[in-house]
C-alpha cells in the first residue's frame, strides 16, 4: 500500500545521504575565527569571590547557629574594644608613704581614700608613742589620691600637712596626695 | 525574607541583646555599698564612661567616697556625673593617649578652674607624664592662687622641671602663703626661684664647651 508520508521521508533520507562537497577552506576559516576569540583568563580567587558576591544566595540559620554567631560577634566586639583602649603608660613602682595624724584624744583612727576603696576597715592607723601620734604606711603607685582620716567612727579630718581637696559634693574635708613618677 | 531567615535574624537579635545585657551587668561588687536606688544610676554612668573609653576607677572611688561619707544618693550621682564630664573634657584636651592618672589630675585641674587650652599647652610643653604638673596646678588653685598665675607658673616650669621640682615648688608657694604672702606674689617668687634652680640643673647637664 502506498503511504505518502513514508515516501516523503524516504526522499528526504536519500537527499541527506548524498555526499556533500565542503569548501576545503572551511577548516581554516573556522580556526581563524576561534583564534580571534578572547582567550579565557585563569580563574583567580578575587574573581571567584567577586562573582560569588554578585550572585544572589540564600542562607538558613538554626537558633543555635544564631546564638553561636551572636556570641562570636560579642566576643569580637569585646576584643576590639579591649585592643583599642589606649594603652596606659607603665604605672611605675609603688612607693611606701607614711600618713601621720596627731590626735591626742582619739581612741581609734582609720585612714580612708582612693587607695583603699574608702573602706574604713582596711587601713586602721596605729598609735605610736605617748604623743598620740597615729600612723599608717600605704604603698602607692604614681597618681593623685584623695584621702581623709576617720576619727572615732564619727569625725572626718583632713590632713593638715597636705593640700586640701576641693569638694563641693560631699561637704566633708579631704586631702590630696600626688605621687610622681620618681623623676 | 524567608521564614528561616526571619527566625535566624530574631535568634541573632535576642542573643545579642542577652549578651549585651550580660556584659553591661558585670557590675562592680564594690557598688553594693551604695543604696539600691543609687546603684543602678551609678552603674549606668560607669557603663557610659566605659563606652566613651574613660577610666572608670576614679568614678568608682568617687561613689565609694560618697557612700563612706554617708552622702545622699543624689549627691553621689551628681558627683560621679560631674567627674565623668570632667574626665571627658580632660581627655579632649590631653588627647586619647593620656593615662588614667593624667586624666584624673587633668579633671581636678579643670574643676579648679584651669582651661582646656592650658592642659593642651602642658601636653605640648612636656614629654614626661603630666600627672604631677596638673596636680600641682589644681593644688595651687585650691590654695588660693589665681588660676592664671598658677597656670603661667606651671607652664613655665613644665618643660624642664622634674616631678620632684614641681612638688617642691608647690610646697614653697604654700609655705609663703602660710607666712602671709599674697598667693599670686608667692607663686611668682617661687616660680622664679624654681626656674633658676631648674635651669641651673639643666646647664650642669649640658656638655661643656672646650
Amino acid at each position: 500500500m502506498f503511504n505518502p508520508v513514508d515516501d516523503a521521508v524516504e526522499r528526504i533520507a536519500r537527499h541527506l545521504r548524498r555526499p556533500v562537497q565542503i569548501d576545503p577552506a572551511l577548516d581554516g576559516r573556522v580556526m581563524r575565527e576561534i583564534s580571534a576569540l578572547p582567550a579565557p583568563g585563569r580563574a583567580t580567587l578575587g574573581g571567584e569571590v567577586w562573582r560569588w558576591l554578585r550572585r544572589p544566595h540564600q542562607f538558613t540559620l538554626t537558633p543555635l547557629g544564631g546564638l553561636v554567631a551572636a556570641a562570636a560577634l560579642t566576643v569580637g566586639v569585646l576584643l576590639y574594644r579591649m585592643a583599642s583602649t589606649p594603652p596606659a603608660p607603665p604605672q611605675g613602682e609603688s612607693r611606701a608613704f607614711q600618713f601621720v595624724l596627731v590626735a591626742p584624744r582619739a581612741t581609734h583612727v582609720e585612714l580612708v581614700g582612693d587607695f583603699n576603696d574608702w573602706d574604713a576597715t582596711r587601713t586602721p592607723m596605729r598609735r605610736t608613742g605617748r604623743e598620740a601620734l597615729w600612723t599608717a604606711v600605704v604603698p602607692l603607685v604614681p597618681g593623685r589620691y584623695h584621702y581623709a582620716f576617720f576619727v572615732d567612727g564619727s569625725r572626718w579630718l583632713a590632713d593638715p600637712s597636705a593640700p586640701v581637696a576641693r569638694d563641693e559634693d560631699y561637704g566633708q574635708p579631704s586631702s590630696v596626695l600626688t605621687v610622681g613618677g620618681g623623676s | 525574607m524567608t521564614p528561616n531567615c526571619t527566625r535566624a535574624a530574631l535568634s541573632l537579635l535576642v542573643a545579642m541583646v542577652v549578651a549585651g545585657r550580660a556584659t553591661a551587668q558585670q557590675a562592680d561588687a564594690r557598688l553594693e555599698r551604695l543604696d539600691a536606688a543609687t546603684r543602678p544610676t551609678v552603674a549606668a554612668l560607669l557603663d557610659s564612661a566605659r563606652t566613651a573609653m574613660l577610666p572608670t576607677e576614679p568614678l568608682v572611688q568617687r561613689a565609694l567616697e560618697g557612700a563612706t561619707k554617708r552622702a545622699s544618693g543624689d549627691a553621689i550621682v551628681t558627683a560621679v556625673r560631674r567627674l565623668a564630664a570632667d574626665l571627658g573634657h580632660a581627655r579632649d584636651a590631653l588627647g586619647s593617649t593620656a593615662s588614667p592618672a593624667e586624666l584624673t589630675a587633668g579633671a581636678a585641674a579643670l574643676r579648679a578652674g584651669a582651661s582646656q587650652a592650658t592642659l593642651a599647652q602642658l601636653r605640648h610643653a612636656r614629654r614626661e607624664p603630666l600627672t604631677v604638673p596638673l596636680a600641682v596646678l589644681a593644688d595651687l588653685v585650691a590654695s588660693g592662687v589665681p588660676v592664671d598665675s598658677a597656670a603661667a607658673a606651671v607652664l613655665g616650669l613644665a618643660a624642664q622641671a622634674r616631678d620632684a621640682d614641681l612638688v617642691e615648688f608647690r610646697r614653697a608657694v604654700e609655705r609663703d602663703i602660710a607666712l602671709g604672702a599674697p598667693p599670686a606674689a608667692a607663686t611668682a617668687a617661687a616660680a622664679t626661684a624654681a626656674d633658676v634652680f631648674v635651669n641651673a640643673g639643666a646647664r650642669q647637664q649640658r656638655p661643656g664647651r672646650p
